[in-house]
């Protein structure tokens, strides 16, 4: 059973599983630092998926396609902006409706838009897009030729490494940069960051750009690498799985990778145990089940930091 | 402003009453006399044309019936999310309602419920409904078509049984694994599965199946991975794919690793893929919806009706089938051919009876797919 796990492969497929849920997942760390909920991550990757593959086979190039991709995800991301803070929606209920244009809505889109183009309206773009025209993976020079970690960390989309680089990159942003001070003060309370001069429509709008360009990112990732094309419903909940990543790693952008992780080690594990012949339909639950365990620790954990800190104070309060 | 508002409304209530004026008034066809008639059919897809799969299926039929001037269609979209469910009873309750149609045709596994209220309030309008058999005999007025895919999973277990051993066929190993990645572990996929395990265990008694269900239909990259593993961990070399979009994933692995074949579901999908899934697609299982409605309007001109019954369609009404030219042909040995063909025989004359996943009669699924679990 541990010759099964032990096996390059195996810690490869963790790092394939989890890019797409990480890279929604720095998305809902920025929005929530600023104190924005991005619901509508899962329908924001679905439309950059689309276009993002559209456009890679008008285009004949990948670079364009996730140029498009990213663009898309920015712009569903502005319009859910637009009607939460301009309009003032509620942005939960906005993040829901855009959730829904990412799942009937494509479909509708990708229908009038292959008519068109294409003579017939096509339900997917599977029979559009080739191997060639696929993000390509990458061999890391000297990594590679390292034993057994090579074969782990090399190989892997482009994508998956811009991932694992986005964690640090966001850690910068928010912790090192004055715009990264503003979107936590903007978070934190809104009231006394006007009232220094900051603008919070601004800073708001800044953090829910940034995390529809990581859903437009993880959307690339899903429909010109994992999967070729776009289909109905295909990111199939990842956007969800990135909130509750989010919140299990306490927001930060480093512990939630962590949380991603631990989803993508559970998911790959489930995949592997299945392979010996144990039925697959025991081992589709593990992911969640480690993701609520995941809360359960997560949640315990909190409670005693703060009773801890409840009791400190307490004490002081005596003295 | 406010006069401006005042007339645009007015604008849209005259517009609305034109466009409910000019509803056109229903064609009166009452009787419908049996021969040589016209019949009014209207299509009910609860989902979306453009599936490559059975609502396409249906239509491409349908639309057969109509080019021959044998059917007027009206085909009704009515969406396939969970907001579009309430739609789907209101539908039914219209066309009903309205009489306008001899039949009304619906499908998959999602409709029996709605179909069978509305059918008990309309007992004179005739209804089709295909894959299902849910309520069978409840409705004089309802015809339940299924499709014997157990039979179909046998030919398709006959063909990848011979050619997993086939080692002159390219990233075709020596180890006799085969791969089936399902959608639910559901009685309709499993019945695939019953029969896709006896074709290859007629064929090769040694045989393993590596079977993995995805839980939905949609998760492509899902599938992928479990692909992927059946590849590398138990050297799967041909892996059908019976979920829906999702199965294409199966392709998917076996394109990325170069090491394996992909059989496609329901429709021809060599078709239906870019080039580089084309090529690697050995053949596709065919659930031939379309047929099985031509049949049943021929049937009806030549009398025979079948309302209030189930009819299960199968190799000899052109109900399932298998993909034989492209690929097939240019990669099976003659030996596979013949033995494919003596197989679709031996089901056609009744000499071999393949078990079946659903209703009565049904085999222990469990005990089946341990027979031919790959060793851990």
């Amino acid at each position: 059973m541990l010759k099964l796990f032990l096996t390059p492969d195996f810690f490869f497929s963790i790092l394939r599983i989890s890019a797409p849920i990480l890279f929604a997942t720095l998305g809902a760390v920025v929005g929530e630092k600023a104190g924005v909920s991005n619901i509508g991550l899962e329908g924001t990757m679905m439309v950059a998926a689309l276009f993002g593959s559209l456009s890679t086979y008008w285009s004949g190039s990948w670079v364009v396609g996730l140029l498009v991709a990213l663009i898309f995800g920015v712009l569903v991301s502005m319009l859910m902006g637009f009607f939460a803070f301009n309009l003032k929606t509620d942005i939960i209920l906005t993040g829901v409706a855009v959730n829904m244009i990412g799942s009937g809505g494509t479909l509708f889109l990708v229908k009038v838009i292959t008519n068109i183009t294409e003579g017939k309206p096509l339900a997917s773009t599977t029979s559009l897009i080739t191997k060639k025209l696929q993000i390509p993976a990458v061999e890391i020079p000297l990594i590679k030729d390292i034993p057994i970690l090579g074969d782990i960390l090399s190989g892997h989309c482009l994508l998956t490494y811009v991932a694992f680089i986005l964690v640090f990159v966001t850690w910068v942003l928010l912790y090192k940069t004055p715009l990264g001070l503003n979107i936590r003060s903007v978070g934190e309370n809104p009231n006394a960051a006007s009232s220094v001069g900051v603008s919070v429509l601004r800073i708001k709008y800044i953090a829910i750009g940034f995390s529809g360009l990581m859903a437009g990112f993880g959307g690339a990732f899903m429909s010109m690498y994992y999967a070729m094309g776009w289909s109905l419903d295909m990111v199939a909940g990842r956007g969800f799985i990135a909130l509750a990543a989010q919140a299990m790693g306490a927001g930060e952008p480093f512990g939630s990778m962590l949380a991603v992780l631990v989803f993508g080690f559970a998911q790959a594990a489930g995949i592997k145990i299945s392979s010996v012949g144990i039925d697959s339909n025991l081992v589709s639950p593990i992911p969640y089940v480690v993701t609520i365990l995941g809360l359960v620790i997560f949640a315990l954990v909190v409670r005693r930091r703060v009773k801890r800190q409840h009791s400190s104070a307490a004490l002081k309060a005596t003295e | 402003m406010k006069k401006f508002l005042a007339l645009a409304l007015a604008v849209i209530m005259a517009l609305t009453l034109i466009a409910c004026g000019e509803k056109p008034a229903p064609t009166p066809d009452p009787d419908p006399a049996p021969e040589g008639n016209v019949y009014n059919v209207v299509y009910l897809v609860n989902g979306n044309l453009g599936d490559k799969s059975f609502f396409d299926s249906a239509q491409a039929g349908l639309d057969t019936l109509k080019a021959a001037g044998r059917i007027k269609l009206n085909t009704i979209e009515m969406g396939g999310l969970d907001q579009d469910q309430p739609k789907w009873l209101s539908t039914l309750y219209e066309v009903s309602e309205s009489g306008e149609y001899d039949f009304v045709i619906c499908g998959t596994y999602q409709m029996p419920d709605k179909l069978k209220e509305v059918a008990t309030k309309y007992p004179d309008q005739k209804y089709i409904i295909f894959d299902d058999n849910t309520y069978v005999g409840e409705n004089e007025n309802v015809l339940n078509l299924t499709y014997r895919q157990n039979d179909l999973g046998y030919v398709v277990g006959t063909f990848a049984g011979l050619m997993t051993t086939d080692t002159n066929v390219a990233n075709i190993n020596e180890e006799a694994v085969l791969g089936f990645v399902g959608g639910v572990d559901s009685p309709v996929i499993n019945d695939f599965l019953v029969g896709y395990i006896t074709g290859a265990k007629a064929v090769n008694e040694n045989i393993k199946v590596d079977v993995r269900y995805t839980n939905d239909y949609v998760d492509t990259a899902k599938a992928k991975e479990y692909g992927l593993s059946m590849i590398n961990d138990n050297k799967c070399d041909i892996i059908w794919g019976v979920a829906g979009n999702a199965g294409n994933g199966a392709a998917e692995a076996a394109l990325e690793t170069g090491k394996a074949w992909f059989i496609g579901v329901d429709s021809d999908q060599e078709l239906t893929f870019g080039a580089d899934l084309a090529a690697l697609t050995l053949t596709s299982g065919l659930k031939n919806i379309g047929n099985s409605l031509i049949w049943f309007f021929d049937e009806l001109d030549a009398g025979r009706t079948y309302w209030g019954t189930e009819v299960s369609l199968g190799l000899k009404e052109g109900g399932v089938g298998i993909v034989k030219d492209k690929n097939f042909a240019k990669y099976a040995s003659e030996a596979t051919v013949a033995a494919v063909a003596a197989a679709e025989q031996a089901v056609l004359d009744g000499s071999v009876v393949v078990p079946t996943a659903i209703g009565e009669g049904a085999v222990d699924i469990n005990a089946l797919r341990d027979s031919v679990k790959v060793a851990g």
